[in-house]
């Protein structure tokens, strides 16, 4: 590899490439959010990933599924294998390890993550990988789209960073109450929620963009928190209406005692 | 959060240790070697009670384990993770203000021995 | 046992506040900064630091022949604090800085002086894990003695989860 492979990336800083080469990056999830961010994670020169899926390739996965070519359809190929495939077909050298099960089963490489970037599914997923990015002090950027309506669909989505000192996703307003209550009322009932290629595309891009300014520090906004709400109807990516005064915020989910391994107090 | 030693140490004579942490701003008391009701497979269990509402549920039974009971119970959340440990519950709400911590155990346990 | 350590961006940025002050007759400054316990892959330890406590200028010895000496009182409170923090099995770390670039290590006057400390933190806070931090202008190494082991261990890592993310690795220059 030559420099002329980063040239055009220069932007980024001197010492850019190695920077980024240092960082672990975990990614629990590999489709159709997960596939998009490995994938540019690779191309910008990301060399360390800790990944997570236990699923394999179906055909209602290739409408969003980047990596994934119609015989792994057929093939059952492993979601966790077309990523790692990915990543090597871009960075030779990369260190994959790389789980086919739930982060929730093996739990341990994670922790070992400077930025966690999840495309899971439910309000619980996120709150969980939160705490343990709290717990283990990693930036958590998390992705996630959906579509509501049947007469006149409307996508909807969010990105947001949750770093450790800053206000996590319930200051921001994103995770509430109600949101998780609704959720597991609805459990057994999810079915298969629609999903499309280009919002997976669009946020997970921004999401890699937030991850990159995360070392490299290239915009110099030191930013610690976000929270973009995407209009997939419009095309826009707007800061949420809950952010306005939130720079003063402290965050009261998430203190000291949240630190490290759980240390029950004996009563 | 506090609660009142007196409640705390109600819970003591069910299980082989007590303990507590906070999660997230969440209280749980954790309780080892609980002992389940006659007709639990299997019999002792670790287990988990968040006095608080969490997620649709005003106080709520974790087990580190599926237990199969007289009844068949809605398992309906599998491998939360909390405390850095996977639980499972299963659909059962405990209402009624001002319970004590033993009461609201009491009360959750009965989820394998009462029809509905 | 590998070993790794990590800190937010707001205590790397007070601790090297902290540290690049001067003082009034001492070289260097010299802190605590305390850490809890998280495990990693194979067994593996992860140290999440979680506060920094500053040593006043009043507690450094004048002794021209080290760059710096911290006094009884200090180390009575840090033996204290050790104390204090059992029951969240929070461990303690002395730390100070070396003004150069790249990849630091112990001095000899680190060496003679700063190991010989562990087992008093070790004897009080049998469950936490102790150990030596020292930073550079753009890097950091760690050793760590873990519960029930008095061998100072290298760390492979320290990293800094900011805005930006820093890696300091072991073996590798900024």
């Amino acid at each position: 590899m030559t420099a002329e492979r980063f040239a055009r990336q220069s932007f980024l800083g001197a010492d850019a490439e190695a920077r980024v080469a240092r960082v672990t990056v975990g990614v629990p999830g590999l489709g159709g959010g997960g596939s998009h961010i490995i994938q540019q994670l690779a191309h910008i020169g990301f060399q360390r990933y800790v990944l997570y899926d236990d699923d394999v390739v179906e055909e209602s996965n290739l409408n969003r599924l980047v990596g994934a070519e119609a015989r792994d359809a057929l093939a059952e190929t492993p979601k966790l294998h077309i990523a790692k495939m990915r990543i090597l077909s871009l960075q030779p050298h990369a260190i994959i390890r790389g789980y086919a099960c739930k982060w929730q089963e093996k739990p341990e490489p994670l922790r070992e993550c400077q930025i966690v970037m999840g495309a899971v599914d439910c309000y619980r997923g996120r709150r969980e990988l939160e705490i343990a990015c709290r717990r283990y002090l990693m930036h958590y950027i998390d992705i996630g789209m959906d579509v509501h309506g049947d007469e006149r669909p409307v996508i909807g989505g969010q990105i947001i960073l949750s770093s450790p000192c800053s206000p996590c996703m319930t200051c921001m307003g994103f995770l509430t109450a109600e949101k998780l209550a609704a959720e597991a009322a609805r459990y057994g009932n999810a079915g298969g929620r629609p999903q499309v290629v280009w919002p997976n595309g669009a946020l997970a891009s921004t999401a890699v963009g937030l991850a990159v300014d995360l070392v490299t520090g290239w915009t110099r906004k030191n930013r610690s928190y976000a929270y973009l709400v995407y209009d997939g109807n419009e095309g826009t990516l707007t800061p949420s209406k809950t952010l306005i005064g939130i720079e003063k915020y402290v965050c009261k989910h998430f203190g000291d005692t949240d630190l490290g391994d759980p240390v029950s107090i004996p009563l | 959060m506090d609660y009142p030693r007196a409640q705390t140490d109600e819970l003591k004579p069910y299980c082989t240790k007590l303990s507590m942490f906070m999660e997230g701003g969440v209280p749980f008391f954790s309780l080892e070697g609980l002992r389940l009701p006659a007709g639990c497979e299997p019999q002792v269990c670790d287990a988990l009670l968040c006095p608080v509402t969490r997620d649709n549920y005003p106080s709520r039974l974790y087990f580190s384990v599926k237990v199969k009971s007289l009844y068949d119970r809605n398992w309906n959340c599998e491998n939360a993770r909390i405390g850095e440990k996977n639980w499972f519950a299963f659909s059962w709400k405990v209402e009624g203000a001002n319970l004590t911590l033993a009461q609201m155990l009491m009360a959750h346990l009965l989820g394998f021995t009462k029809e509905k | 046992m590998t070993v790794a350590i990590k800190m937010t961006g707001r205590l790397y940025d007070e601790i090297r506040r902290d540290l690049e002050r001067p003082h009034p007759f001492a070289h260097e400054r010299v802190g605590f900064v305390f850490g809890r316990i998280g495990t990693r892959d194979a067994g593996g330890k992860l140290v999440l630091l979680t506060r920094y406590h500053a040593i006043p200028d009043a507690q450094y010895i004048d002794d021209p022949t080290v760059s710096a000496r911290i006094g009884p009182e200090a180390m009575t409170w840090a033996m204290q604090a050790v104390y204090h923090g059992r029951a969240a099995r929070e461990g303690i770390f002395h730390i100070h800085m070396h003004g150069y670039a790249g990849e630091t290590g112990m001095s000899k006057t680190d060496r003679r002086e700063i190991p010989p400390m562990m087992p008093g933190f070790q004897s009080v806070g049998r469950d936490a894990t102790h150990g030596i931090i020292i930073l550079s202008l753009d890097h950091g190494s760690g050793w760590v003695c873990l519960p029930g082991d008095a061998t100072l261990v290298p760390c492979g890592n320290i990293a800094v989860i900011g805005t930006e993310v820093k890696v300091f690795e072991r073996g590798r220059t900024s």
